[in-house]
């Protein structure tokens, strides 16, 4: 009987004294006064190859590993487009079809053992036209070709023509060491947005050859930070100590008092990034163990969970934090950019088109009696703690195009409307269709479907009829949608950059399913309007065009739409800095400064 | 000689067996598993597109081909790349292998040992209220969902909430301090939640064997308590107790505690495990399958082994 205790006795104690020991313990490099600023994803990346960069998590890490020619301004709200690798914004040709842009002398490599001599060499135009080959080498498994897909003279003919490097693209060249050219087969305004992303960071060769398919595990590139160590749970970067010195300017940076005072990031100017010496960037999708290791100091900076917001704060409107909270941790609560919504299949003829017009307009009908039903104050209260912004149509808040004025109806739920929609047109419950509700598997996905079966239970549509489909990946969600299986699509759109044309092409006739326009809407007018505003440079006309495209999907009830989540991000005292979660980026990761003394305190 | 023998033809009856687990899994994979190509592919993929992605993952490539090319991997060890990451599948298990093992064997051990004692105090005081408020107490273990004990763990012993003793989570190990500072909670939990289950079952064990007449007899002659249990209960139980615990070490070196190592963010082969049956990543799920079949095949001969050490009479035939 003793023995039993004493063993457990035994071996709690031997673990305990080594904690003790533990506590004191420092690594080699804890001891210096390095900076390092702790960072938490609510998910992990598989790969750092950038051409493969297609999630917020890859994106972190990749836009701080490598060079893109151009980012977002670490402070400016709206977002506005700053020079990276570039050394000014892109020069335009008066037809907009071919833009030339100066790249900055001196930017290097890290060093590694693909250089010759292991020591990284001058990055040059040529690796830029190399990195945007990579999307379309099939090859590689790319994932950004869309972006630059029938845009780029010659390239896609490149790809046809099976892909030879050595073969030159007409529309994507290098003039010389550091200058490129991009002429385009029609204009594409939002090109310099698409060259902020991970996906257009420039990669060098020779470690694309040496490595072959672990060169998505090794990155080499010019970034502020080289990769130290990197798991499934964590990666570790450090400060490239040969990044080019450009000290930080607030005014540049869009940098506002009222904005920013709190932040204390003023401070800062004039400090060389990157201003941490190390990154941790910790990969945590449990929301438990997120919250614990923010609260108990292993993490600087969270996005905090949904189910901690009750305790994060006081009041929802205005958002702010408890005294607790707001005593050690700054406090942001941006909109997403981007939303959620849930699209009809239009190729459905249970809901959507019809060969018969009668049955066309009954369809139609069903669809917005289902907008109708949808109660988005409750769906805001249920699932987002109420603090999302529900907007009419699919141009979302955070983009310049975004008309706050526009009519709410569609958003405003109306239940006796929508019953009478349904018996004007001769709906009933006997012969209303089987709704098939689809979603990755999830706990808030089977919320939310379960919330829409009884919205639509509140005008007589019978439960039974009200389908789950449950899919076990987003990869299995992804293929139902490419095959146009899934009947109600409920998705988040990430918006790639702050343009609505971002959002407007995902209800584009020719980009139906295998493509973005999952709904497979196709309307003369929305197609016809899309073709006309996509080539054309901001301005109020754009802006008018967009506009209407939005109510023609409002008035063709294609979308239950839409919801802009708010992010409520934390991040302690000890750091100075703006965290940014938008547009698949982590450039602001290089203006993140932290007290030194914080592992003294400790 | 004999135990050679012994050992090769085992090993030689193992092989249908490594065949049928291996084709089952490989045929659930193939028409049942995630399919990559929609996580690979870009925002507007055109039916070519999909078509190169399918051909890229070998997705087109008639089934038998596929089974006949994982058993050749099998038989060379060489799984090939991860799909996902790119990392050749070897250096993912001999990096992720030696970490699961280091977390989980505290617990393993502490929690069979533990077990094993608290069986015998239990089987010894049977009906009596010693005996009850062990098995209430592992009813109590057996009851809580190892989510929760991980939760309540991590807040009890790495918050401020609680005692902020040890880290949430990590494994920064570099020394025998920097271990224990990581393995303890986690090992904490793994035996609060196995003590119980374990306990039940050695304690079934040791009370049938305590009803025997041989513990009978040294009863009667006044064989000391301790001297009784361990020697005649204890050792007449080792089968189902070698049989427990040597079924439950390929799970244990291969599985790894997906829970654990997800909630204490360890990189251990649970993790890779779970993260490579949600994405479908096929190379590294092949390589866990197989090596768990052959695992358990060498395991199946271990015990056979153990068996006859602890027991002369069983013959090795």
């Amino acid at each position: 009987m003793s023995g039993g205790r004493t063993i457990i006795v035994i071996g709690i104690i031997g673990l305990a004294l080594g904690l003790q020991t533990g506590c004191t313990d420092r690594q080699p490099d804890d001891t210096a006064p390095v900076k390092i600023y702790r960072h938490a994803l609510d998910g992990a990346p598989t790969n750092l190859d950038p051409v493969q960069s297609a999630n917020i998590y890859a994106s972190f890490l990749v836009t701080n590993l490598y060079d893109t020619l151009y980012r977002y301004k670490y402070l400016a709200r709206p977002y506005e487009l700053t020079p990276n690798l570039a050394t000014g914004m892109p020069e335009v040709s008066a037809d907009g079809l071919t833009y030339t842009i100066a790249i900055k002398p001196g930017v290097y490599f890290i060093d590694d053992p693909a250089f010759e001599n292991g020591r990284g060499r001058e990055l040059v135009a040529a690796d830029f036209v190399y990195s945007i080959k990579r999307h379309f080498d099939p090859q590689t498994l790319a994932q950004g070709a869309w972006l630059w897909q029938n845009r780029i003279q010659g390239l896609d003919q490149w790809r046809a023509d099976g892909a030879d490097y050595a073969a030159e693209v007409s529309g994507l060249r290098a003039l010389d060491k550091y200058t490129i050219q991009i002429r385009l087969t029609r204009p594409y305004p939002q090109l310099p947005h698409t060259l902020t992303q991970g996906f257009a960071a420039v990669v060098p060769k020779e470690a694309v050859d040496h490595y072959g398919r672990e060169f998505a595990i090794r990155p080499v590139g010019s970034g502020p930070y080289r990769l130290l160590s990197f798991s499934g749970v964590k990666a570790v970067l450090e400060r490239n100590d040969r990044f080019r010195r450009e000290p930080f300017d607030p005014a540049a940076e869009g940098y506002r008092e009222d904005q920013h005072g709190f932040t204390g990031v003023r401070q800062l100017a004039g400090s060389v990034p990157p201003l941490s010496d190390r990154i941790d960037v910790h990969f945590i999708q449990e929301e438990a163990a997120r919250w614990n290791a923010f609260i108990s100091g292993e993490v600087d900076h969270i996005r905090a969970p949904t189910t901690q917001l009750g305790a994060v704060l006081e009041s929802r409107s205005p958002i702010r934090a408890r005294p607790e909270i707001a005593e050690k941790y700054h406090l942001l609560t941006p909109l997403e950019t981007g939303f959620v919504h849930t699209d009809f299949n239009m190729d459905d003829p249970r809901i959507g088109y019809h060969q018969d017009p009668a049955q066309n307009t009954r369809n139609k009908a069903l669809r917005c009696a289902i907008v109708k039903a949808f109660d988005w104050t409750a769906r805001n209260r249920a699932l987002y703690f109420d603090l999302a912004q529900v907007f009419p149509g699919v141009i979302p808040p955070v983009t310049p195009e975004f008309d706050a004025d526009l009519d709410r109806s569609s958003v405003s739920r109306d239940v006796e409307g929508a019953k009478a929609l349904l018996q004007q047109h001769g709906w009933t419950p006997d012969n209303l269709p089987e709704l098939e509700y689809g979603f990755a598997a999830s706990v808030a996905e089977r919320q939310s479907f379960e919330q829409f079966r009884a919205f639509m239970g509140d005008i007589g549509y019978p439960p039974e009829k009200i389908k789950a489909l449950a899919y076990a990946s987003f990869g299995d969600f992804n293929r139902a949608l490419k095959q146009r299986k899934v009947m109600l699509i409920t998705t988040a759109w990430y918006m790639d950059f702050p343009d609505a044309e971002n959002t407007m092409q995902l209800f584009y006739g020719p980009n139906e399913a295998p493509g973005s326009n999952s709904a497979n809407f196709r309307n003369e007018e929305f197609d016809r309007l899309y073709e006309q505003s996509s080539v054309m440079q901001a301005s109020p006309e754009r802006t008018a065009i967009y506009q209407r495209m939005n109510q023609v999907l409002i008035d063709e009830c294609v979308s239950i739409t839409g919801l802009s989540r708010t992010f409520v991000l934390l991040w302690t005292k000890n750091a100075t800095m703006y965290p940014d979660l938008s547009f698949l980026s982590g450039h602001f990761a290089r203006f993140v400064d932290i007290a030194t003394d914080r592992h003294e305190a400790e | 000689m004999a135990l050679l023998q012994y050992s090769l033809r085992k090993l030689f009856y193992g092989i249908p067996l490594i065949l049928g687990v291996t084709f089952i899994s490989f045929l659930l994979m193939v028409y049942y598993g995630p399919d990559r190509t929609f996580e690979l592919l870009g925002k507007n993929p055109s039916a070519e597109q999909i078509e190169q992605v399918r051909h890229q993952l070998g997705y087109d490539r008639p089934f038998l081909l596929r089974y006949a090319g994982y058993l050749k991997e099998l038989a060379t060890l060489n799984f090939g790349f991860s799909d996902s990451t790119g990392e050749r599948v070897g250096s993912i298990l001999k990096r992720t292998v030696p970490i699961t093992l280091a977390l989980v064997l505290p617990g393993f051990v502490l929690g069979n040992l533990a077990g094993i004692v608290l069986a015998l105090i239990a089987a010894w005081h049977r009906g009596r209220w010693l005996d009850k408020l062990i098995m209430g107490g592992s009813v109590i273990g057996m009851s809580i969902s190892f989510l929760i004990v991980i939760i309540a763990f991590q807040v009890i012993f790495s918050t401020p909430y609680g005692f902020n003793w040890f880290p949430v989570r990590g494994w920064e190990v570099h020394d025998l301090a920097s271990y224990s500072r990581y393995v303890t909670v986690p090992t904490l939990a793994t035996v609060f939640v196995t003590l119980g289950y374990n306990t039940r079952f050695y304690r079934a064990v040791l009370v049938e064997e305590m009803s025997r007449d041989h513990v009978r007899t040294a009863r009667a002659y006044g064989t000391p308590p301790a001297v009784l249990l361990y020697r005649n209960v204890l050792k007449n139980s080792m089968i189902p107790i070698i049989t427990r615990v040597m079924f439950s070490i390929p799970l244990v070196v291969i599985s790894g505690s997906l829970l654990i190592e997800s909630y204490f963010g360890i990189p251990g082969v649970g993790k890779v495990t779970f993260d490579a049956i949600t994405t479908g990543d096929q190379p590294i799920l092949k390589a866990i399958v197989g090596l768990t079949a052959v695992l358990f095949v060498v395991i199946l001969l271990l015990t056979d082994i153990l068996y006859r050490a602890v027991h002369p009479r069983i013959d090795l035939k």
